[in-house]
């Protein structure tokens, strides 16, 4: 393909791993790829659902006075297509990139804490099947997916709607504060020698930096939630307002939260797109320092903008000054990330596969999302788009323009390094066109919707309003992206059979992961990369690629580290396989047989997820306190017993 | 091959062009921002504009630049060398500084304006209280000792000062072309201003999601000349038709006692808040109202325009018996001992006291009810009476029809509904 330089081959080809099988396998599993995929299939599973959420959404919206669901479902349904797309689609979708990446591009062998990482995804597997659970007992969350008080106490909200979602909403917490934990432990400790912060890949500093963000928001939330869950339970006054509670005290902390929440969804596509747009450019990122400084910049002000999701509730003129001023600054290093993206691209030599659309479709898109943002990070002129359909465009163009266009480009891109095979580039660039033609079709009259009066949140508007065209328009838009996906959905299961063999290296790429067999073997590297780059694959394969980046010192080069009992060498020189084989290379050595100590599988993770699930499930039951004492006992029983086996087999 | 490429995500870019401009070709836009009727409209309206103007540049400048990009860079006759360079400190210092300077022309305009706009309103302004229920809107005029629901009259020219609460949930008040959203919060009480510059009648909406009818919670409003105003006052002040026994009733003598102005003395009160060297541009308003002509003083009907009469249709299972027609002497008999008057008011009417749904003294005189979803007449006030659930979701008013099924038993034939609805339609 790409790749210029054709080298011998090396014991890395006959490394190829043949994943154990079996139900047992996926359950017990602590590897970080094989936790990545569950990650991944589990999102990819609920952004169907919550596909088919939003078509019903549209539906009822096409015409004026729908009647295709009643109101009381609509409300249902947009809560859910909320909390689905955020908690369940876009940060586990995130959180599989992490998990499959993050050990793979700093040339680890697996994550610092294997078991908490599969007791994240349990956890989070089951916070899902929990919260989406209450559509078989006709008591979906209904409140929205910001839940505002009073709204949410229990004498406006008496049913298990809102219990559903307050505890459904602390679990998916735990399992994303674990997780952030365990990927900030992994960053700092386990990155290969040579692989100073300043040469990490750009995806891995996002990752990074999101971790930080969700170690400080979340705590907010679980405090917000742990309140309304106290009053809704146990009869606390936190919301109530008839015992003359601040209503507002849950907007600030939900916000507080909730703008950090919008980078972590934002980012990693951010730090994925980097990671595309170079390799199909040829070019080194442009602007790498300023890239991962604007980075850190966007998520220390994102805790200072909180308050401008509140403009409309009379906070004064200050701080609307405040918090508008604040706004406004984060467009900056926002704007300069798309300006080092198109330099990036400039003079280099673009190749666009379906990854690269995806990639340059998050940026022509979200720069739409940013221009608008800046639009509403005015107050007075806020107070005419807020809780309109403008804010529903806005945010689309972020969140789907953004978010989910870089999940895809990454999707595109690394499919090949999670599955063996490429996927197919027609259908591909189907799904990107009908993705890209829908996606502006629906969310592009919406800007002019709220423009012109259309309040967001309503299962139903008048006719002759103004409002008849665009919300055709939008309606016809989910058509075309529900096509798109279906290309998607074809195309991922179809190239898993019958797409072509991917190689260690399928697209030319610069850093670590390209290194290995695809896919990648239970312990990745045999032997512990030293980096010298930024792009330390590019410096074996395409030194030119890198001629003008920084690079180590001959001195460290020679770094030894000792690493599971064996020392680390230089980087050996990778081989190019891409379309030698007929299908992914057989295994021929493990783990074992090269003599690399990788920890034990283990079920305790998914048993400690479970009984702590039941806790949740005890209090949901009208606090039905023996399910709950018993299951906080199986919780403890499975922890003791997760903590009392060795990690991995006895040294020899 | 390389043309073929070009031919091929060319057609699909074009579609997306056409799409885009499609979404702008709305003419009909009788609830846009743009339209601005008020002096907080035209603030706003300018700063707005900007944002556009300036948003509009910025998205076709990084726009043109992505193409120009894309179709200068693609990948040409296999394998040219992509040129190699990582950064530029003066470009990356350029391109942070240029948006920087953009957002202060922003950031400028912005800061005066919400100083402008957050103001105290002028001590002669209207003052209207606005209180938020699940799912209609309660309008007071405490200087006119006037309760009304879901339809505000408003004079040009006069600074409307709006006090904001809510008796359950949030909720937030919203009349595009007249003022931006102000959020109607539990244990609050919040204000927004603005002083309309010509007549007519707006939509406004619930912007905030406060439950199952978030959607239904609409409202009318009227602005209409100083002096059909103060007809519109007078009128509302008195007792409800047909209530008014000759001696005072003890609903109004409650009134007296509590201090609210009695009638008289409103010509006086407009006579003191006539705006003196307030701002606000001088009454445009070219009178619609035939004060002289009708009684109820209200906004003709026969000049609503088309989208303030709501459309709204009625439940296909709701029907309502053709031969009963009311008799509103029948139907005020009923309504005195109904269970109405636990939750709703009718000035002079004795036993009816109710604070929990609309005030319905002159609600003969309203254009719509329901929160503003369905237009007033009588086939919509009997539908309305004998099954409010499901004329409007959620509704916390509960059915009257005898063989309705709901979450109570109906109590009224439809016959004594019509009397009912009768009597209410004569309350102009």
């Amino acid at each position: 393909m790409a790749t210029t330089v054709s080298l011998p081959p090396t014991p890395y080809t006959a490394t190829t791993h043949k994943y154990e099988s079996g139900l047992w396998s996926w359950l017990s599993t602590t590897d970080h790829k094989r936790v990545g995929q569950l990650y991944l299939y589990t999102s990819l599973f609920w952004f169907l659902v919550g596909g088919l959420e939003a078509g019903m959404i549209r539906t009822q919206l096409y015409g004026p006075n729908g009647h295709f669901v009643s109101a009381t479902t609509y409300n249902e349904l947009f809560t859910m297509h909320g909390t689905t797309m955020i908690f369940l689609v876009i940060m586990p979708l995130s959180a599989a990139f992490f998990n499959f990446l993050i050990p793979l591009q700093i040339g680890a062998r697996d994550v610092a804490f294997p078991r908490l990482n599969a007791f994240s995804y349990w956890v989070f597997l089951f916070g899902g099947l929990f919260i989406n659970a209450s559509w078989f007992f006709h008591a979906a969350p209904n409140a929205g997916w910001f839940g505002y008080a009073p709204l949410t106490t229990r004498p406006y909200s008496p049913g298990l709607n809102i219990d559903f979602w307050v505890i459904g909403l602390q679990i998916l917490g735990i399992s994303s504060l674990a997780a952030g934990f365990n990927f900030i432990t992994t960053i700092i400790n386990m990155r290969a020698p040579g692989m100073h912060f300043m040469r990490m890949p750009v995806f891995t500093w996002m990752a990074f930096i999101t971790q930080f963000l969700i170690v400080l928001a979340f705590p907010i939330i679980t405090v917000a939630l742990t309140f309304l869950m106290l009053d809704r339970f146990f009869g606390t006054n936190f919301y109530e307002v008839s015992a003359g509670a601040d209503p507002l005290l849950w907007q600030h902390l939900f916000w507080l939260f909730g703008h950090p929440e919008v980078y972590i969804l934002i980012l990693p596509a951010f730090g994925l797109v980097s990671e595309v747009i170079p390799v199909f450019s040829r070019k080194p990122l442009f602007g790498y320092p300023v890239m991962i400084y604007s980075g850190i910049l966007i998520a220390f002000l994102g805790f200072g903008v909180w308050a401008h999701h509140m403009f409309a509730v009379g906070m004064g003129p200050i701080a609307d000054s405040f918090f508008s001023i604040t706004t406004m600054l984060i467009a900056i290093p926002t704007g300069v990330k798309i300006f080092n993206w198109l330099g990036t691209m400039w003079g280099g030599s673009l190749r666009f596969t379906t990854a690269m659309k995806f990639a340059i479709g998050l940026v022509a898109l979200f720069t739409i999302g940013g221009i608008s943002g800046v639009m509403h990070a005015s107050p007075p002129s806020d107070l005419q788009q807020t809780d309109s359909y403008f804010i529903v465009a806005h945010f689309h163009y972020v969140l789907f323009g953004g978010s989910m266009m870089g999940l895809f480009a990454g999707l595109y891109f690394f499919y090949p390094k999670i599955t063996g095979r490429l996927m197919g580039e027609k259908a591909g660039s189907w799904h990107f066109w009908l993705t890209a033609i829908g996606m502006n079709l629906t969310f592009f009259p919406m800007h002019f919707l709220g423009l012109h009066g259309m309040p967001r949140r309503i299962s139903t508007y008048d006719a002759g309003q103004g409002w008849e065209q665009d919300n055709h328009l939008a309606s016809y838009g989910a058509i075309l992206i529900v096509i798109g996906t279906c290309f998607f959905v074809y195309n991922w299961f179809r190239s898993m059979k019958t797409g072509k063999v991917a190689g260690n290296d399928p697209w030319g790429g610069a850093t670590l992961e390209w290194m290995i067999p695809s896919p990648p073997p239970d312990y990745n590297f045999a032997t512990i990369p030293n980096v010298t780059s930024r792009y330390p694959l590019w410096d074996r394969k395409s030194p030119r690629l890198t001629a003008e980046v920084p690079h180590g010192s001959a001195a460290e080069t020679k770094i030894d580290v000792e690493v599971a009992g064996q020392k680390t060498g230089t980087l050996p020189a990778p081989s190019d396989t891409t379309g030698n084989a007929a299908s992914p290379q057989p295994v021929t050595s493990s783990a074992k047989q090269l003599g690399i100590v990788m920890p034990t599988p283990t079920i305790r993770p998914l048993l400690a997820a479970l009984s702590l699930g039941s806790v949740f499930i005890g209090l949901i039951m009208h606090k039905n306190l023996p399910i709950m004492f018993l299951a906080a006992i199986c919780f403890m029983l499975s922890l003791y017993s997760w903590l009392l086996t060795p990690l991995e087999p006895e040294h020899h | 091959m390389t043309r073929d490429l070009r031919m091929r995500w060319l057609t699909p870019a074009l579609a997306l062009l056409l799409v885009l401009s499609l979404s702008a070709c709305t003419s009909f836009t009788p609830n846009s921002i743009f339209g601005a009727h008020s002096q907080f409209g035209h603030i706003v309206d300018s700063l707005t504009r900007k944002l556009v103007v300036l948003g509009a540049i910025v998205f076709v400048l990084v726009e043109t630049l992505i193409v120009f990009i894309l179709v200068k860079f693609r990948e040409r006759d296999g394998n040219r060398e992509a040129k190699q360079f990582h950064g530029n400190a003066t470009l990356e210092i350029g391109w942070t500084l240029v948006p920087a300077i953009i957002l202060a022309f922003i950031a400028v305009p912005t800061i005066k304006t919400i100083f402008e706009t957050e103001a105290k309103a002028p001590p002669s302004a209207l003052q209207v209280e606005v209180i938020g229920h699940q799912w209609w809107w309660e309008f007071r005029y405490p200087q006119y000792g006037i309760t009304t629901a879901n339809e505000l009259y408003l004079p040009v020219g006069r600074t409307a000062n709006f006090a904001l609460t809510t008796k359950d949930v949030l909720h937030s008040f919203w009349i595009p072309q007249l003022d931006g959203k102000r959020d109607l919060i539990s244990n609050h009480t919040n204000y927004i201003w603005f002083t309309p510059d010509s007549a007519f009648a707006w939509n406004g909406f619930c912007a905030e999601y406060c439950g199952t009818s978030h959607a239904n919670m609409r409202f009318k409003v009227f602005t209409v000349a100083p002096a059909e105003f103060d007809a519109w006052a007078a009128h509302q002040k008195t007792n409800a038709v047909g209530s008014a026994p000759p001696a005072p009733a003890p609903g109004a003598a409650t009134d007296s006692a509590k201090g609210t102005p009695p009638v008289t003395k409103i010509a006086t009160a407009v006579g003191t808040t006539t705006p003196a060297g307030e701002v606000a541009p001088p009454p445009v308003a070219t009178p619609v109202m035939n004060v002289s002509d009708t009684v109820s003083a209200t906004f003709p009907r026969n000049k609503l325009p088309e989208w303030v009469i709501p459309k709204t249709p009625t439940p296909a299972a709701l029907t309502f018996d053709a031969s009963a027609t009311g008799d509103a002497t029948r139907g005020m008999t009923l309504f005195r001992t109904a269970p109405c008057i636990a939750c709703h008011a009718i000035r002079g009417v004795p036993t009816a006291q109710g604070i929990v749904g609309p005030n319905l003294t002159h609600v003969g005189g309203r254009t719509t009810i329901a929160g503003g979803i369905y237009p007033n007449d009588l086939h919509h006030l009997e539908l309305w009476i004998k099954n409010a659930p499901a004329m409007k979701p959620g509704s916390l008013m509960p059915l009257f029809g005898k063989a309705e099924k709901g979450a109570t038993p109906g109590v009224y034939t439809d016959q004594q509904i019509a009397d009912l609805a009768a009597y209410l339609s004569s309350l102009k």
